[in-house]
């Protein structure tokens, strides 16, 4: 197993990171109750880690009896009516699903499975957790139209089930849900917290690490807790015991998106442009999220560009990533970004260098 | 040699055609000046003037670039010879030693070729034999020829095109005739090369007329000639396709690099701008007598003094001359105002055909006005005098024939061709203009009369004709299984545009052969047969066609020698559809029952709606005729009708309605209503705007929209080319934008120009993809304008100009947009990304979202599962990665996709360095753990949009676990036991190791198998109780299995 499950914390109690979250979690662990939530925060933060840990301390065992199920329902928006299949996990006490893969029906997906939930609502002797719980993954990609029906069933439906929404950016998330829940904010660990977690898996794991080598970790991983656990583990299948000096192979794709960022700064001509064309495909082809690219590519572009030119290329990028998102072909943004990138690079080597 | 020449003249006049221009024009134009001036004062009227008109010409050859001497050795070789030179240039012409090939088979055929009726002979169209090159005796051939020539009106340009490519090759052994200033690469501006750049041809013409001048004489050998000829008509024999192929051939000379004569498309790109004529618009054309030019034949060349070429050619039409694409022998006059030294100028001096400047064609035509003067050597005259004998020929004997037509004589297809008017004037004007529609009236009564598509009659004749023995033989009466032989249908399809004459094929054959047609169309319901059907005819009207094919007394009474057999035509079958629901099964289905012959018509026999049909019928396509068989039929009706109009006029109205008679005829008929003459112009201007829209493919609509003349197209033409597919127009152009060297760059020596265009075109089609989203997701239709202008006419405007090859290989055409493939592979791989996903999710191991699991995990767990099997010794490392795997619930297709996932191009496979022995270990020990593996879970889960049938797989992962299914009681209670004691052992741990999971595997017949997964650690009692007990009662069931706790434990 890897050691970013295997130390995962399974209670709240140990949570290394995010211990002041982890405390008032608790609170509602004692509570035996709690309000809708929204957890959000970058990637490999800590969010799903939070919220299973909760969960689990909530519920106890019995939420940890998960199947994995597709289910389907039946769709009737009144005009006609069709089937809508999801996968979800969910045991007798919770139920996780990431609604946005239903596409733009995604606002029947989260209606129906409340309702759902309202129905067979558990019972419980004592008076006591008669609720379930809804996991929600990725609310910042439901629809708009989502996210209103969500809002409403949040109110109607409280006495039978508690929300736990996870998103990245609770900017899009529409102010109507973020204030029906309490937001927790999982910020991305700093780089001292993700030391501290590299070093008590190494004492675990009976590691040797040399000076210094956590923190170089901690500094590539781009303070993503996920990825540094996971480039820690890369480095020992690599190398055992470390070099003092070793650093962590990049991602794949990384790398890909970097010797794009190369061949771009190299030459800007169509048959460049081009070439750059089939790698984005290649990249696309390969589930790599059009965004991630364009990320990463502004990033590494930003290394070895002028300080002239920055502001404007931020700009741009910040431009066709609006419209990516506006649009579905993201090749096409992607291309539009690059071509202008080439040509504001282009005009400004001929204007510096003649 | 010409080949490198030409890319010496190209380049610089692609690149500054106004540095190069004055110098190339004056020195170009005026020494074509010359030779063409030339003409009217050499008139060469015998046939041994070839030479010596020539000889002439070639005085003024010395004013042509600085010649070269390399050529000389080659002229006085003949055809073999020219061959051989030919295959040596092979590299810059793929195409020419086919044509020289063919020059030798069309030699030998020469005579087959010549099949038209003598009778052809007497057309009109015949010039003046003063104006003859060639000796009177060959009058006759070259007629045919000519008609030959003309036979594909859309096929010439390019046809014309074709052949220059051959005709170019011929040059250098051609440099023997002394016509030879005006050079080859001429051809290559034909009209319809639409946009050659007219400097780049001059300069190239210039070079070779050089070369050509030098070497001074040789001999017009009349084999040269004909070979020549034959070539010519052979090329016109094949098909469009073919010729298509020619031309996409001769694109390449643009770019270097032989890409041969490949691919098909217009490829328009490729030749350079034709430019506009010097003087343009600035000469007034004059007037003249109205077919002061009948019977004469032009060829236009190269750029005018002020006439477009278009404008040329309606000027010569107008007057009743006629324009064709390529030199024969049958040409009158080279139209040309400067000798830029192509193919048709060779070709021209080869023949002996004249020159005519602008110039002289406008004095010829002010010269008609007056009277006839005596210095004009083609006096409308004697054209008259010629059209009226012979129509005084026209041959009464074959009205007779006419008559007399029987079956026998369908397959002389030639036949109808050949028919010409017969009768004469005096009579046509008697014939009073009944109410009747004229498309009805002169409707076709035999065979013999369907303006083309002969052989598709005559197949469907002979189909029609045997179909009685072959499927209702005596005895086998009844079911229509007994397909003779496997090729025979019981049913045949007729496809092909509008207008052509399908349905009167149809009623004209099954008239003839004596079989009663039904015709059911339409405006019949021709829905399913429902269930009432038994109530009889009068309960049901949907099934009449069920009724007429299965009903024998319609067809077959006892005495059914004196009943008409009956036949059923189907016609728009493409045309069924939503009233007629199920009525294409149902045709099929009749089909197959039928006693009767079924002939189904078409438009569009590519539909979707008829793709099963095709499967039953026997297909006949037909084609839309000629404009001259066209024109000849029209010209007929015209007579009878009392209409005068020429014969050029009525082609050029069959050219204008794209094949379609029907509407050919609604025209005349229109027009015959309020005058009685009918002109050329009266044609033009009618059609101009209600010409028929034709189907547009979106690579010939891409091609336009980036073509060189891009520019001109006025915007509802861009709107109509761009809507021709929406889809598909948008995305062939994201795909090719980039290839485009935007013309309205200009000069552009450090690519920011061209770099800056390219930008806001891709910030152009990330609109379009903007808007695409709006009309696509939001249902916002009225956008779609906003789309197409986003998408395809702001890229398109941007960008269009020259089409240049980014990769090496790559053949210069537009590629198919990349876009649509590239999503699905995505999608692919998606789907399956998402069951590596939900099967790491089963496993419990980790909970991680599809971004994370692809950003982050992928690099580590391929790592995992493939470094030991590079590093370590063979079984441990087999074990361990087995061991990781069932950990995460990967099955062998997991691994495979996500070492799919990690390949990059450029990047070394994740799989190098794995020996074949070590990886058929895995799987075999995969296999092997497979049957005592109990949770395979996440298999079973059905992903969505994934529509993958699971049984197979289910079966194999059950089968071992079957036998655990008599004990599964024991299991269950002895689970329960251990339960117990693990909750007394661990209260509140929850570490995963201790974890006892213990599975069901339920299944649902709905929904293939659901998968229960319990972590059974700390459970209660209740819950504990719960699951033996459910696997009991799945045991009991039969349909799955449960595993014991001990299997499970890893």
């Amino acid at each position: 197993m890897l050691w970013v499950d295997k130390h995962r914390p399974k209670t709240l109690d140990k949570v290394i990171v995010h211990e002041q979250v982890a405390q008032n979690l608790k609170k509602f662990v004692a509570e035996q109750d709690c309000p809708h939530l929204l957890f959000y925060g970058p990637p490999g933060s800590g969010k799903k880690t939070l919220i299973m840990a909760l969960i689990k301390q909530m519920f106890g065992a019995g939420a940890e009896k998960v199947k994995m199920e597709n289910k389907t329902w039946k769709i009737d928006t009144g005009t006609r009516t069709f089937d809508l299949e999801l996968a979800m996990l969910s045991s007798s006490h919770h139920v996780e699903m990431n609604p946005s893969d239903a596409g733009f029906q995604d606002r029947y997906v989260v209606q129906e499975v409340i309702k759902e939930m309202a129905k067979s609502r558990p019972i419980d002797a004592k008076g006591k957790r008669a609720f379930k719980v809804l996991v929600l993954n990725e609310v910042d990609k439901l629809s708009r139209e989502a996210q209103h029906s969500l809002r409403r069933t949040m109110e109607k439906y409280s006495a039978s089930c508690r929300l736990i929404l996870c998103c990245n950016s609770s900017s899009k998330v529409t102010e109507a849900v973020r204030s029906r829940c309490l937001n927790v904010r999982v910020n991305a660990p700093s780089e001292d917290q993700i030391v501290q977690v590299l070093e008590f898996i190494g004492k675990k794991e009976n590691l040797q690490l040399p000076f210094g080598f956590a923190a170089r970790i901690a500094a590539q991983s781009n303070r993503n807790l996920r990825r540094a656990i996971l480039f820690f583990e890369t480095c020992k299948v690599q190398q055992y015991p470390f070099s003092p000096n070793q650093v962590p192979p990049p991602l794949d794709w990384e790398q890909y998106v970097s010797e794009i960022a190369t061949d771009i700064l190299s030459e800007q001509s169509p048959k460049r442009l081009y070439s750059v064309r089939q790698k984005f495909y290649e990249l696309l082809v390969n589930c790599i999220p059009p965004e991630s690219i364009l990320k990463k590519l502004l990033t590494e572009l930003m290394k070895k560009l002028d300080a002239d030119l920055k502001h404007e290329v931020c700009r741009w990028a910040a431009h066709y990533e609006h419209k990516m998102r506006l649009g579905s072909k993201a090749i096409f943004h992607l291309e539009a970004f690059v071509a202008k990138f080439m040509s504001i690079y282009k005009e400004f080597l001929v204007a510096t260098f003649g | 040699m010409s080949s490198d020449i030409r890319k010496w003249f190209m380049k610089p006049h692609d690149k500054n055609a106004g540095a190069a221009k004055p110098s190339g024009t004056g020195t170009g134009a005026a020494a074509a000046k010359k030779p063409v001036l030339s003409i009217p004062e050499k008139p060469a009227p015998s046939s041994v003037s070839g030479s010596q008109d020539a000889s002439a010409r070639r005085k003024t050859s010395k004013y042509f670039a600085p010649k070269t001497e390399k050529d000389s050795d080659v002229t006085d070789k003949s055809l073999p010879k020219r061959k051989l030179h030919k295959s040596s240039d092979q590299l810059e012409d793929d195409s020419k030693p086919l044509a020289a090939n063919r020059v030798l088979k069309a030699e030998e055929e020469d005579d087959d070729d010549d099949f038209v009726a003598p009778s052809k002979r007497k057309t009109p169209v015949k010039p003046p034999p003063s104006k003859k090159l060639k000796a009177a005796s060959n009058d006759g051939d070259e007629d045919e020829r000519m008609d030959e020539d003309a036979k594909t009106p859309s096929k010439a340009a390019g046809r014309g095109r074709g052949r220059g490519r051959g005709g170019r090759g011929a040059v250098h052994a051609k440099t023997a005739t002394p016509d030879d200033d005006v050079g080859g690469g001429e051809d290559r501006m034909d009209e319809d090369a639409k946009t050659p750049s007219k400097s780049t041809a001059r300069g190239r013409g210039r070079g070779r007329g050089g070369r050509g001048g030098g070497t001074a004489h040789g001999k017009t050998t009349g084999l040269d000639d004909d070979a020549e000829e034959d070539r010519m008509d052979e090329d016109d024999k094949t098909p469009s396709k073919a010729a298509g192929r020619g031309r996409g051939g001769r694109g390449a000379g643009s770019t270097p690099g032989g890409r041969g004569r490949g691919g098909g498309g217009r490829g328009f790109m490729n030749f350079g701008e034709r430019k506009d004529p010097p003087h343009k618009g600035e000469k007034e054309v004059p007037e003249g007598a109205p077919d002061c030019l009948a019977g004469l034949t032009f060829v236009i060349s190269g750029t005018l003094d002020s006439l477009e070429r278009e404008e040329a050619g309606d000027v010569i039409k107008r007057y009743g001359g006629r324009v064709t694409g390529s030199i024969s022998k049958k040409t009158n006059y080279l139209l040309a105002d400067e000798d830029v030294g192509g193919v048709k100028s060779n070709k021209a001096k080869d023949l002996g055909v004249p020159f005519l400047t602008e110039d002289g064609l406008f004095d010829m035509i002010r010269k008609s006005k007056p009277a006839k003067p005596p210095s004009n050597k083609h006096e409308n005259n004697s054209n008259s005098e010629k059209l009226q004998k012979s129509q005084m020929k026209s041959s009464p004997v074959k009205v007779e024939k006419r008559a007399v037509e029987q079956v026998s004589t369908m397959d002389k297809s030639i036949a109808s061709k050949s028919e010409i008017a017969s009768t004469n004037n005096q009579k046509a004007k008697v014939v009073d203009r009944g109410s009747l529609q004229w498309t009805e009236k002169y409707r076709p009564k035999v065979p013999n009369d369907i303006v083309g598509n002969q052989s598709m009659v005559k197949q469907l004749h002979d189909w029609l004709k045997s179909w009685e023995e072959q499927f209702l033989h005596p005895g086998q009466k009844g079911k229509g299984k007994k397909q003779t032989d496997g090729g025979a249908k019981k049913a045949v399809l007729l496809s092909g545009p509008p207008g052509i004459g399908k349905t009167t094929t149809a009623k004209v054959v099954s008239q003839m052969l004596g079989l009663q047609a039904i015709e059911v169309n339409a405006s019949d319901s021709r829905g399913k047969a429902d269930s009432k059907i038994e109530k009889g005819v009068g309960g049901s009207t949907s099934n009449s066609i069920k009724e007429l094919i299965s009903n024998a007394t319609l067809n077959y009474s006892d005495n059914r020698t004196k009943k008409p057999k009956a036949v059923l035509i189907m016609d728009e079958v493409d045309g069924m559809s939503a009233g007629d629901r199920g009525g294409v099964a149902d045709l099929i289905a009749s089909i197959k029952i039928s006693k009767i012959p079924i002939v189904c018509i078409c438009n569009d026999r590519f539909s979707q709606k008829l793709k099963s049909l095709v499967n039953y019928c026997l297909l006949l396509n037909f084609r839309k005729p000629t404009k001259q068989q066209m024109g000849k039929r029209l010209m007929e009706i015209a007579r009878k009708e009392g209409i005068q109009a020429q014969e050029n006029v009525m082609e050029e109205l069959a050219e204008r309605v794209h094949g379609d008679i029907r509407m050919a005829l609604n025209h005349l008929q229109y027009m015959s209503l309020s005058q009685s003459v009918v002109k050329y112009d009266d044609i033009r201007v009618r059609l101009n705007s209600s010409a028929k829209d034709e189907d547009i493919s979106p690579f010939t609509a891409v091609d336009k929209l980036f073509g060189f003349n891009g520019g001109r197209l006025r915007m509802d033409e861009r709107m109509d080319l761009s809507m021709s597919d929406p889809d598909l127009v948008p995305l062939i152009i994201q795909e090719n934008y980039i290839n485009y060297r935007p013309s309205a760059v200009g000069k552009d020596d450090s690519g920011v120009k061209r770099m800056n265009y390219l930008a806001l075109a891709a910030e152009s089609l990330a609109d379009g993809d903007i808007v695409n989203v709006q009309i696509r997701r939001y249902r916002q239709w009225q956008l779609s304008q906003a789309a197409c202008f986003a998408s395809s006419i702001v890229p398109a405007a941007l960008m269009h100009g020259n089409r240049e090859v980014l990769e090496a290989g790559e053949r210069n055409f537009n590629r198919f947009g990349g876009w649509l493939g590239k999503y699905s592979t995505t999608n692919k791989n998606k789907r399956l990304m998402e069951d590596v996903h939900s099967h790491i999710l089963a496993s419990q191991q980790a909970n991680v979202d599809r971004e994370a699991l692809r950003l982050d995990y992928l690099t580590l767990l391929l790592r995992q599962l493939t470094g030991p099997l590079k590093t370590m010794p063979k079984d441990e490392a087999v074990q361990k990665v087995v061991e990781f795997m069932d950990t995460y619930c990967l099955t062998q297709e997991d691994f495979d996709t996500l070492v799919e996932l990690s390949k990059f191009k450029g990047h070394p496979n994740p799989m190098d360095g794995i020996q074949p022995a070590v990886k058929s270990a895995l799987t075999k020990a995969y296999k092997q753990g497979s049957s005592c593996r109990v949770i395979r879970s996440a298999d079973q889960i059905n992903i969505p949009g994934m529509k993958k049938t699971l049984k197979k797989r289910v079966a194999a992962i059950l089968e071992p676990l079957d036998e655990s299914l008599p004990e599964e009681n024991g299991v269950a209670s002895a689970e329960g036991d251990e339960d117990e004691a693990s909750d007394a052992e661990n209260d509140d741990e929850l570490a995963p190791g201790d974890s006892k999971p213990k599975l069901d595997l339920q299944s649902d017949k709905k929904k293939g198998i659901q998968v229960h997964l319990d972590l059974k650690t700390n459970g209660n009692g209740s819950s504990a109780k719960k699951a033996p007990a459910k696997s009991k009662a799945s045991g009991s069931a039969g349909k799955a299995v449960g595993g014991s706790a001990g299997k499970r434990k890893r």
